[in-house]
């Protein structure tokens, strides 16, 4: 153990006493590392992202939505969903904990005193912040006698906010929409941009009842509706049963295609993974090549190195060292400068990636994990490609080492 | 045969050759040897009769491609790579003619690093390198790179290093080739100390001036031993 622990220190004493080699190998391996090290922190920003968005989503949610993408595209009607069809939808899931039908009403103004937005109108049922775990920062949620008395109430996201209050405390102050005045009761936290890129915090909360009857004069029709399981792990069987409950219900022939869409925890994932799918795979490629390149430098390196020291192999030879003495010794020597390389690699792509946050939407995480995987990384490189010229140093011969 | 007047070195019938141009040259033709404990012997002999082969084998950096060898009662021609190492490492001390100090590490360093390969546990090789190092006059050369040292200097660290795990037996090289007369006659006394202090000591040399003070010459010609 104490003989390991001193060859180490030869180890380092040559790390230190050959400066030209140890800078050559540290920059390129250091360079490829940083490569990895914001491909790892990009791939887990992008399954980060996917975690939050199921986890705002709801992962035990399915959401219905009216319309089918085919019907819309040919212009179709998109009215396909009742409210009778949630009512059935309640009823026939018995293990779900929560329906609830939501109507969306895209373009429609908004306005408080001269100000005017075109925003979002949400009908939503009770509970739309903790539904969603969107939290109200300020005020309330929508309550159940909310939506049983049709109020003329709302909670308001962050964009609408400032466009239409400033800096004012909007709680309480009543706003214009379609001639109808509603109360603002909370206000939503900020959320940014949808990975599509829509902007989540322009938009107004109101019961679903408010909605129908007094904004847009709508008894049946809904835009879409929420279900929630108690059995999470049920999910992709349940998505198959309500497409085939929806489809009965709306008589829809076998070559006839849905007239709804179902959106899953899965879909929203495997969205979010083709988006930065192919960011990730560019990234990946990058990296791989540059620590490839960077091992056939330490390699190099090492070779010369090995023939400038055949000497002090064969005298460290001579006075006792074995072969595996001399093949610890070099490979400990590459293993260091590669874990430097590394710690020099993580701390670049820190930097980097900050960089790429300002010129591009990009979703980068750190966690442990990116270190953990540069260093790890960065030890196979040292051991992969330091391998061979050790084991030429071992295998000298001490009698021709030392005549040299 | 007890401990103290079994042979140091017993060479019977050894032979090497090597492999020149796709043909087996063989270099030593029947060596027979026997130093004793304690003795102080000097191999003489033309260029090229194989003196430095026959002290490769004597200590262990080669082996012997026929004949027997015997180091201190144990047969060496049997042992692996990685026990000859421990021997070199144990029993022998190395001294060359070209120094072959590490030129990036001090000369403490330099000093001290058959001691990091030694097996054995206990190890107060620091202390006993600081002795050395004031024993051939080298107490204040210790934190310089050899480079800085003259040759004499060098020399002397090298006999320090050869010293530091106290090796029964002390090889040398032509250990004085590269120096002038004075340093080689300090370094000689160095030899003198060290074989009084019961080490075995065995020198290659051209000079006969060197030669003089070993308790006895061998001569080398043609890969035989002269008589
Ligand atoms: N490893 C080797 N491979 C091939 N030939 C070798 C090897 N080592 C020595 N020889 C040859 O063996 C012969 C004897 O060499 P050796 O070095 O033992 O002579 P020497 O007596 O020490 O000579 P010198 O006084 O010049 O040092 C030489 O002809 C040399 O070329
Ligand atoms: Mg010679």
């Amino acid at each position: 153990m104490m003989r390991l622990i001193r060859i180490l220190a030869q180890a380092l004493m040559a790390v230190r006493a050959f400066k030209v080699r140890t800078f050559f190998c540290l920059v390129s391996v250091a360079l490829g590392i940083s490569a990895i090290t914001v491909i790892v922190a990009t791939t887990e920003g992008a399954f980060h992202e996917a975690y939050l968005m199921v986890e705002r989503f709801g992962p035990d949610s399915l959401m219905v939505i009216a319309g089918s993408d085919e019907a819309r595209a040919v212009g179709q009607r998109t009215k396909t969903i009742t409210l009778a069809d949630v009512e059935a939808a309640r009823q026939a899931f018995t293990s779900a904990y929560m329906t609830a039908p939501l109507m969306a009403v895209e373009g429609t103004t908004a306005s408080y005193k001269n100000n005017k937005y075109q925003t979002l109108i949400i009908g939503s049922t009770s509970d739309y912040s903790s539904a969603w775990n969107w939290p109200v920062i300020e005020g309330y949620d929508l309550a159940e006698i909310d939506v049983l008395g049709l109020k003329n109430v709302g909670i308001i996201g962050q964009d609408l906010l400032r466009e239409l209050f400033g800096t004012e405390n909007p709680v309480g102050k009543f706003v214009m929409v379609k001639q109808v005045l509603v109360q603002i009761i909370g206000v939503l936290s900020e959320r940014g941009m949808s990975p599509t890129g829509v902007n989540l915090d322009n938009r107004l909360i109101m019961p679903v009842s408010t909605v129908m009857r007094k904004i847009i004069n709508e008894t049946r029709y809904v835009t879409l509706f929420r279900i929630r399981f108690l059995d999470q792990e049920n999910l992709g069987h349940y998505e198959n049963e309500m497409k085939l409950f929806l489809r009965q219900r709306h008589a829809l022939a076998d070559d006839q295609p849905n007239d709804f869409r179902i959106i899953s925890p899965m879909e929203i994932i495997k969205f979010l993974v083709a988006l930065t799918g192919s960011l990730i795979v560019f990234l990946g490629l990058a990296g791989v090549i540059c620590l490839i390149g960077a091992g056939f430098v330490l390699a190099n390196l090492f070779l010369l190195s090995v023939k400038e020291r055949t000497r002090e192999i064969g005298i460290r030879r001579s006075v006792g060292a074995k072969k595996g003495d001399i093949l610890f010794q070099f490979l400990a020597e590459a293993v260091m400068i590669t874990t430097a390389g590394g710690v020099v690699g993580f701390l670049l792509g820190l930097v980097s990636s900050k960089l790429l946050t300002m010129v591009a939407e990009f979703p980068i995480y750190f966690s442990w994990k990116s270190a953990v995987v540069g260093l790890l990384l960065s030890w196979s490189i040292g051991i992969g490609f330091g391998l061979q010229p050790a084991s030429r140093a071992a295998n000298l011969e001490p009698i021709k080492a030392i005549r040299e | 045969m007890d401990e103290t007047t079994q042979p140091m070195v017993l060479m019977d019938q050894v032979t090497k050759s090597f492999r020149i141009a796709d043909q087996d040259v063989a270099i030593l033709k029947g060596i027979d040897l026997n130093v004793r404990r304690g003795e102080f012997v000097a191999v003489m002999g033309p260029s090229g009769s194989g003196k430095t082969t026959l002290m490769n084998l004597i200590g262990c950096l080669d082996v012997p491609t026929g004949g027997r060898y015997i180091l201190a009662g144990r047969d060496v021609t049997k042992l692996t790579d990685d026990e000859l190492s421990v021997i070199r490492n144990e029993h022998i001390g190395f001294v060359f003619q070209n120094f072959c100090l590490i030129p990036y590490a001090t000369v403490y360093e330099n000093v001290l690093l058959p001691s990091l390969y030694t097996m054995k546990s206990k190890n107060d090789a620091a202390g006993r390198a600081v002795d050395l190092l004031r024993m051939v006059g080298l107490e204040h050369r210790t934190r310089s790179k050899p480079a800085l040292l003259s040759g004499g200097e060098q020399q002397r660290a090298g006999i320090a290093r050869a010293l530091i795990n106290s090796p029964e037996l002390l090889l040398a090289d032509e250990p004085t080739g590269q120096l002038d007369s004075r340093t080689a006659e300090d370094i000689m006394k160095l030899f003198v100390r060290m074989n009084a202090d019961h080490k075995t000591v065995i020198i290659i040399t051209h000079d006969p001036n060197i030669a003089g003070y070993a308790s006895r010459i061998v001569r080398i010609k043609d890969g035989l031993m002269e008589t």
